[in-house]
């Protein structure tokens, strides 16, 4: 009896250990990546929001938008030092086959393509422009870009041409239309379904792919559009898998179970570029980390402690040490690739001498403690806030660094109450006055850390209405100038935008919203 | 009289269990292994001549070397001192977390047990509902609710605690109180209060007792889970669970001792506690059988 049930034990045990041995099935999927030249699989670190064109705002829901939808006119792009990138200054016809501007620079008439199709198979015309106006209009989100441009009326004057009038000259209009905020949506079927809410989880547009479907806490599937009324894209599917630890999808990325991952960490760059068959795309861009002081909260009301601060920060080792070269210095308010850059009035470096000097001018001889909330989901946000509070600890000042999880995080800081923090900001539209509009003028609607200055806000009110580049460039140099020396914010770094690739994969373009348009995209 | 008899039983018991524990070698290993985190984590401050927190105290994720026996983190921190000064948040984090959850748990089972009827009735349903959650979950609950920090790492897993220590002490009771000098304290004029305190709970100790050092196991482990997740300790606080989280994305890149020392921390010591209770376990049951 008792050797039969050895016996038996035996088998069972040696039984699970081979059921072990067998292929994982969930790696079924690594051989449809690979095979074909249709299909690409993509790693992104976030699963989405909306798929609602005047309410998406993250790098994931703008991608569906920008995929399942067009707008009027878009960005050309062009080729740097063997790279694709978008011009921005060139704005090219998309649905517009052409536009003309009034004399006085407040009136644009579009003439509109005769062959655009919607998804649904509705045709669109003007009704349909006019339409989205209406929906970007009456938009949480998009509603603020509406005024931005200018935007006064749209009227169709017959089917093909559509007449937008701004309130003044305003040179933001056309770069602003480009953006999925201003796609153009099939409004016959919204109506049809019940209004803008039927959009968070369903599209109506024209584009060159339709959201086949999107789970947001694993995958989105994006099917190319046999009917589209431009170029056909090379890619027939297109699988998004989000993984949220950035070192899985480094892992997946080396080991050629996807073609494109994004947010790859910078402590990783280095090893992914040595792997075969990885190519690693890494270019300084407009994305700026700055460690934000509430302006209404002692002691960051007093300037002279906000500089003590902006001198205690260790730059260079932020660079080298966190960001391991993937990113540059920032010397402004605004990226240093923004035209209209200017480091005047920042004379900040890392000096302790000079920040215990200021502090104890400022009356706070002994430091002082203060509360800093801590996104999570950044790692370089992480060791940047460790860094910070060593070297502040040597002058005295102690930072008590709470973790939040990004969604509390957001709405924490969106209340304008938070004491200091840490956030990082691009700006879609690469001009200084979207860029200061929505940061640092009392109205911004992302000024959470309170600045408020009349003379930089009359300043840009002033460059807002101005058509002429150089003038209004002064104007917003001298904003800059007012903002670096009275130092709401202590500047953190220029990021590179990282972007892994297989070898093979073509056509990524660099655009300053670092989303990926797929219509461009190939694999071989 | 009952007090000379059972406090002279008592010190009998005392001087037994002792022997029988030092005898039982697993025990004493776990015994030893506790001693040496708590040791070395209330001293680490003599032994090492870096700062928990000091940056740069050696080159940036050097692994283990003379110098650095536990390597250092990606701010040149060393990871042998973080790791000691973590055992004095995990170790202190255990030992509230068994109090809060005796100190609740034992005197509402005691209550329940005791008192029977629609009493009993009501808390221990009460306690089921507790134990209906799985174990992390709820503590994931109450210390979000509470805001990040290890106090409330701490509070969050007493609580989870409790449902087990009223169970026990329960089942205890129950089976006491049928027992003859609880009849015997009932028909000499005690008070309810006076035969749960000084009759019930006394004998009902063992079962707690080991129950208690395999909760401070299960605490440390928790709040390790917690921090690993951002609820527990926050930055630049040495935690165990808080190390481990910071060192996963550098596993694939090869700087494996950040996750590895924190990780052998957590699994020594639970080691250490478990075997401990084993020993107490096996060393205590059998004397409360024969006993009268």
């Amino acid at each position: 009896m008792k050797v039969t049930a050895k016996y038996v034990a035996t088998a069972v045990v040696a039984g699970l250990l081979l059921t072990g041995c067998s292929a994982n099935a969930n790696n079924s999927n690594a051989n449809d990546a690979s095979t074909g030249s249709t299909t690409l699989t993509a790693a992104y670190s976030e699963g989405g929001t909306t798929l609602n064109p005047t309410e998406a705002n993250d790098v994931t829901s703008d991608t569906f938008v920008l995929a399942a939808y067009d707008q009027l006119v878009t960005y050309a792009t062009q080729e740097v030092d063997g790279k694709k990138t978008a011009n921005t200054a060139e704005i090219v016809p998309m649905i517009a086959e052409s536009w003309e501007v009034s004399d006085d620079d407040t009136v644009y008439t579009f003439t509109l393509r005769d062959d655009v199709v919607f998804q649904s198979g509705n045709p669109l015309t003007s009704a349909d422009v006019v339409g989205s106006f209406d929906l970007i209009a009456a938009s949480n989100s998009a509603s603020f870009l509406y005024g931005m441009a200018g935007i006064n009326e749209v009227t169709a004057i017959d089917e093909s041409t559509v007449e937008i009038s701004l309130t003044a000259p305003n040179h933001l209009f056309l770069q602003i239309l480009p953006m999925y905020s201003f796609s153009m949506i099939d409004t016959a079927l919204v109506e049809e379904n019940g209004g803008a809410e039927w959009l968070a989880t369903n599209t109506a547009g024209s584009g060159p792919f339709t959201v086949d479907s999107w789970d947001p806490s694993t995958e989105a599937v994006l099917t190319r559009n046999e009917d589209y009324w431009g170029d056909a894209p090379a890619l027939e599917t297109v699988n998004i898998k989000f993984i949220t630890e950035a070192s899985n999808r480094v892992q997946l990325l080396s080991k050629g179970e996807v073609q494109l991952a994004l947010e790859i960490p910078a402590k990783d760059v280095a090893s992914l570029e040595e792997t075969e068959g990885v190519v690693v795309d890494s270019r300084a861009s407009n994305k700026i980390l700055y460690f934000a002081m509430n302006n209404n909260v002692a002691p960051f009301d007093n300037e002279q402690v906000r500089q003590a601060i902006s001198y205690a920060i260790p730059y260079e080792k932020l660079l080298t040490d966190v960001m391991q070269g993937q990113a540059s210095e920032m010397k402004s308010s605004v990226a240093s690739s923004t035209p209209g850059f200017t480091a005047e009035g920042n004379d900040a470096t890392y000096d302790l001498d000079k920040a215990k000097e200021l502090l104890t001018e400022a009356g706070y001889p002994d430091g002082f403690t203060f509360e800093f909330t801590l996104g999570s989901g950044f790692q370089d946000w992480s060791d940047d806030a460790v860094l910070i509070q060593a070297e502040l600890a040597k002058i005295g000042v102690t930072m008590n660094i709470t973790n939040m999880a990004r969604a509390q995080f957001l709405e924490a800081i969106a209340t304008n109450q938070v004491q200091s923090y840490i956030s990082r900001w691009t700006s879609f539209v690469n001009d200084p006055g979207y860029h200061l509009g929505l940061l640092l003028t009392a109205d911004g609607t992302s000024n959470y850390a309170n600045y408020n200055n009349a003379e930089v806000d009359a300043l840009w009110a002033e460059a807002a209405n101005e058509p002429d580049q150089d003038v209004r460039n002064d104007l917003y140099g001298q904003a800059q100038a007012i903002i670096n020396e009275e130092t709401p914010w202590a500047y953190l770094y220029e990021y590179n935008i990282v972007v892994g690739l297989q070898e093979g994969t073509e056509g990524y373009t660099s655009y300053p919203d670092g989303i990926v348009r797929y219509s461009q995209m190939s694999v071989n | 009289m009952p007090e000379t008899t059972r406090s002279t039983r008592s010190r009998t018991k005392a001087v037994g269990f002792g022997r029988l524990l030092l005898r039982n070698r697993l025990g004493m290993i776990g015994l030893g292994v506790i001693a040496f985190w708590t040791i070395g984590s209330v001293f680490i401050g003599l032994f090492s001549p870096y700062g928990a927190t000091e940056t740069a105290a050696g080159p940036l994720l050097s692994a283990p070397s003379a110098s650095h026996l536990f390597g250092t983190d990606n701010f040149g921190r060393d990871l042998l001192t973080r790791v000691f000064e973590g055992g004095k948040i995990s170790l202190w984090t255990g030992l509230i977390a068994v109090a809060i959850s005796l100190a609740i748990g034992v005197p509402l089972g005691g209550i329940a047990g005791y008192a029977g009827g629609w009493i009993g009735s009501v808390i221990m349903r009460v306690m089921d509902v507790l134990l209906a959650f799985p174990s992390l979950v709820l503590a994931m609950a109450v210390a979000a609710a509470l805001g990040p920090g290890t106090s409330s790492a701490m509070i969050a897993v007493g609580i989870v605690g409790i449902p087990e220590f009223a169970r026990i002490t329960y089942g205890q009771t129950i089976s006491l109180k049928q027992r003859e000098f609880v009849e015997a304290g009932r028909a000499l004029g005690l008070t309810s209060t006076t035969i749960v305190i000084r009759h019930i709970v006394p004998n009902a100790l063992a079962p707690i007792v080991v129950r208690s050092t395999l909760g401070m196991g299960y605490a440390i482990l928790t709040a390790a889970a917690l921090s690993f997740i951002g609820l527990g300790a926050q930055p630049p606080t040495a935690e165990w669970g808080v190390m481990i989280s910071d060192g996963r994305g550098y596993i694939i890149s090869g700087e494996w001792w950040l996750t590895f020392f924190p990780g052998l921390a957590i699994a020594t010591s639970i080691l250490g506690f478990n075997l401990l209770g084993d020993a107490l376990r096996d060393v205590l049951d059998p004397r409360l059988r024969t006993t009268a």
